[in-house]
């Protein structure tokens, strides 16, 4: 654990109080990182990264600034909340709306994440042998197909905060995660193709000690992935070109959930704060409950699932987390917030403010954001789908600003005829609107899958760990493209 | 402490330890940021640190840490750490011992002491740009202003030592008329060649000349890309030039060496210390001297970036591009062609023209195929004029193709460097024949 030292935040607070602050928050965060990687079994130089500062934030005159340092020493800090309160203070002339922040309880807390097998009893040894092991299940191709080229890498990450703020709230928190990823080659006849294992970039990844390598079952998956994935890669043929039902995989859905209804609906990017960056969004302040989709839509983020990669029991403004419902049945019903977005729809923020290092400010971000799942087995999907195609994962994917047009182009793919899957399609490409995308959907499968993720947003930037997931999800009446 | 004693204490700890190869780097950065949005200012950042990064290899055995802890106490613990560490790996049968460069590095100069200062006036600025978007018709103005200042040092047993030190400042603008936007960049290492107000004015101007987007079809088209769409693909073509990259089948450039990958006019180069340049120093992560590397000349690839490792791996010498692991450019910069933008306008028969791109993704990074989403100002060309603006474009197509079809480049360049651009680019605009252009169904 690192040496909380809450005295340390209780005279940053002070101190900025004095100065005039309206309001002051300091974090005392540490994040420890061990990363192996490894090319056909060969370890890379292995890394250990250990980065301990304090971030601080401040309100003066309405004005918002933030200050962080590594270095403790009395003199600086002192220096850094002094520059956070003159900057603040700068910031008036051009100050037309003044930041205000929601009303929230003030907490004690100390909160961790379930960690059977300490982290801080892995070594390079475990790292590295994971990786030798996954790669011995893979290192001789898969279906004819070989696999010349294995980048393979594990991770730890383990983060410990202390926060402390003037409304008297502090916490105290512990998050180790463990996380793996790969690029492949793949090589069949001349053709070289480039796959991840988890597909789209992803990772296997969630909170917890060592003993998350056991519960994601990470040999059996790569193998069935790399079994799956090498006979896509085998696939020439191309996808039908008449209006057909999609079947989306929980991948696939999972980054839907993320792209098209976890951003549009954080609240800083409905109020223009991003939008120089990250963009704006389809949606307006005065959206809630538009509707987006059909009935069959159910999109949630939630903080709190134990073992999940983007989990936390508060936020990083000391407001408790808790499940958010941004669409519920086609209609969209909540925004992500933080306390100054929250306070400008006149609500409580619902725990949503995270920041990933404490040199970064805290911003709206999502957790685990997945689609709910409905009634249906897969086999009951594919039963009325006379001509369709099942994109169980994908490569490229993007969408715009807005989050209204976007693209994921398909790697394990199916046709289906007759309710039945006829062999694979090469990257069937779904370019499609957001609003036509929810409308299309009409049912879902009972099991919900999540992958890893890590998050883009702010200015400078934040990588922050999340899950994506979802069910497989039908969508009727679709035209694909083809790559 | 100083930043070189740091590094020294540190090298002196890895050595006494038994480390056979060191490369210590402590960096010291001072970063003052503006964010503004809806013409107001929504937050003002200061952010200080201070950084060891500590290369090792003991027995054949290799690893590296980052501490933003370096104190006296703390960077010994941190050693003694890495090294205890080290001595569990398994030796590794890619070491290469760190080059031997009897080398003392001085700072290459490109640096504004005006940067540097915290009091530097940055609400100026930010009112500067707000103020020019709004006078050239945008109603709302977003964006971000920074000055960064780095000071580095190293030092390895290889017996390079020396420092460097650099300072820039970027504003990134965009500003919106209704629902059409248009964005804005200044970009420099020195206060004497910033300009704000022109980058607002830019954004301003192309929000108000993209309001009323007309609808379009998709297919082919020749793209017109502004230097910040150039510097976007540029940055990813300078990244595929990592032999890293290239020895772990990770790149479309795998097996061109010496093959032509451009037409006749395109030279890529990268360059550790440039006039101008936003990035970059004078040594790399191993010690080795940085300079300009031709990647691409005259439309032919003539070297991947290396490191010592993957230098020994090609069978050739390091290009001093190191990241220990993975080799990386510094300053991107295309050489300039001899056009205008409006002589590039007037030889489209059907083109767009689009002025930003974010959220470029592959499918196949060994073939290069992509797509990316232009935001901001995008215009339909017909017979050699700009028709209308457009909206909801993607362009859906693979970098070698693109590569072989560019038809002309412009004699004027930019760097550019924002939220999507994270290599330094010195880029011209570029008309590439024959891009597929896609839309979303709706």
């Amino acid at each position: 654990m690192i040496n909380l030292d809450e005295d340390l935040l209780s005279s940053v607070i002070d101190l900025a109080q004095r100065l005039g602050a309206e309001y002051a928050e300091a974090r005392l965060h540490r994040t420890k990182h061990l990363g192996c990687l490894s090319r056909n079994g060969v370890p890379e130089p292995a890394l250990i990264g250990d980065a301990y500062g304090i971030g601080m934030r401040v309100i003066h005159s309405g004005a918002l600034a933030f200050s962080a340092t590594n270095d403790l020493s009395k003199e600086n800090i002192k220096n850094m909340v002094e520059k956070a309160v003159k900057k603040a203070r700068a910031s008036s002339p051009l100050l037309r709306h003044k930041v205000l922040l929601s009303k929230e309880k003030s907490i004690k807390a100390n909160w961790r994440s379930e960690e059977k097998k300490s982290v801080d009893n892995v070594d390079f040894d475990d790292l590295f042998g994971l990786l030798k092991d996954i790669d011995n299940l893979i290192k001789d191709g898969k279906n004819d197909v070989s696999f010349p080229n294995r980048l393979l890498a594990s991770s730890i990450l383990l983060e410990e905060k202390i926060y402390m703020n003037s409304n008297g709230t502090i916490i105290k928190s512990r998050v180790p995660r463990v996380g793996f990823s790969s690029y492949i080659t793949t090589f069949y006849k001349g053709k070289i193709t480039t796959i991840t294992i988890p597909s789209g970039y992803s990772q296997l990844g969630e909170s917890g000690g060592w003993e998350v390598i056991e519960r994601l079952e990470i040999f059996d998956y790569v193998e069935k992935e790399a079994e799956n994935l090498s006979l896509a890669v085998k696939s020439e043929q191309k996808p039908p070109k008449e209006i057909v039902d999609v079947i989306l995989g929980p991948q696939v859905s999972g980054i839907i959930a993320h792209e098209s209804a976890g951003h549009p609906g954080e609240a800083d990017r409905i109020l223009g704060r991003e939008a120089a960056q990250a963009g704006e969004s389809y949606l307006k302040p005065n959206d809630l409950g538009i509707k987006i989709g059909s009935k069959e839509v159910h999109v949630s983020d939630d903080p709190t699932i134990p073992h999940s990669n983007g989990f936390y029991l508060y936020d990083d403004e000391g407001v408790p987390a808790r499940k958010r419902k941004l669409i519920d049945a086609g209609i969209i019903r909540e925004f992500l917030h933080n306390r100054a977005t929250a306070y400008e729809f006149k609500i409580s923020s619902n725990g949503s403010s995270r920041a990933t290092s404490y040199d970064r400010e805290p911003i709206v971000r999502m957790a685990n954001t997945f689609v709910e799942p409905g009634d249906y087995s897969l086999d009951e999907l594919f039963e009325d789908v006379k001509l369709g195609v099942y994109i169980k994962s994908f490569m490229e994917w993007n969408i715009d600003d807005k989050r209204l047009n976007q693209r994921y182009v398909g790697l394990e793919a199916y046709l289906i005829e007759r309710g039945e899957m006829k062999g694979m399609v090469k990257n069937p490409v779904l370019e499609i609107t957001t609003p036509r995308l929810w409308s299309s959907v009409d049912a879902r499968s009972k099991e919900v899958e999540f992958v890893g993720a890590t998050c883009g947003k702010g200015d400078p930037m934040q990588g922050i760990p999340v899950w994506t997931g979802g069910p497989n999800m039908r969508l009727r009446a679709i035209r694909l493209g083809e790559r | 402490m100083e930043i070189i004693e740091l590094a020294d204490l540190a090298l002196k700890e890895a050595l006494k330890l038994g480390a056979t190869d060191v490369s210590s780097i402590c960096t010291k950065t001072n970063e003052n940021l503006v964010r503004f949005s809806n013409n107001s200012i929504t937050v003002s950042k200061n952010i200080k640190n201070l950084e060891l990064f500590l290369y090792l290899a003991k027995d054949k055995k290799r690893i590296m840490g980052s501490s933003s802890n370096p104190n006296i106490e703390e960077i010994k613990n941190f050693t003694s750490n890495l090294i205890k560490a080290c001595e569990a790996l398994s030796p590794s049968p890619d070491y290469t011992p760190l080059p031997r460069i009897e080398t003392q590095y001085l700072s290459h100069g490109i640096y504004d002491q005006k940067l540097a200062e915290d009091e530097i006036d940055l609400i100026e600025f930010v009112e500067s740009a707000i103020d020019a978007s709004l006078r050239a018709g945008a109603d709302r103005v977003s964006g971000s202003l920074m000055t960064s200042e780095e000071n580095l040092a190293i030092l390895t047993s290889g017996n390079a030592t020396g420092q460097d030190k650099r300072t820039k400042i970027l504003l990134n603008v965009r500003a919106f008329s209704g629902d059409a936007s248009g964005h804005g960049l200044s970009c420099s290492s020195k206060l004497e060649n910033f300009n704000p107000y022109e980058a607002g004015k830019e954004a301003g101007e192309y929000a108000k000349a993209s309001i009323n987007p007309s609808p379009w079809e998709e297919g082919v088209y020749d793209l017109i890309t502004l230097p910040t769409v150039t510097a976007d693909i540029i940055q990813h073509i300078g990244s595929f030039a990592s032999a890293f990259a290239v020895d772990s089948g990770l790149s479309f450039l795998a097996d061109k060496i010496n093959q032509k990958v451009s037409v006749n006019d395109f030279t890529l180069r990268d360059y550790g210390v440039i006039e101008g340049g936003l990035d970059g120093r004078g040594f790399d992560d191993e010690g080795f001297p940085t300079r300009e590397n031709v990647i691409i000349e005259e439309g032919v690839l003539k070297t991947y970036l290396h490191n010592s490792t993957t230098a020994k791996k090609f069978n050739t010498s390091s290009t001093g591009n190191a990241g220990i692991i993975d080799p990386h450019p510094w300053n991107l910069v295309v050489d300039p062609g001899s056009v205008s933008i409006d002589d590039m306008i007037r030889e489209v028969k059907k083109g767009v023209m689009v002025t930003n791109n974010w959220y470029t993704r592959f499918q196949n990074l060994r073939s290069g195929e992509y797509s990316t989403i232009p935001r901001d100002a995008a215009f339909l060309i017909e017979n050699g004029k700009i028709k209308h603006p457009v909206v909801g474009l993607r362009i859906s197509d693979s970098l070698p193709r693109q590569l072989a079809n560019i038809m002309a480049i412009s004699k004027e360049r930019r760097w550019i460097e924002w939220w999507e651009v994270s290599i330094p680019t010195l880029a011209p605009s570029m008309l590439i024949k024959s891009v597929v252009i896609t839309k979303a169904l709706g």
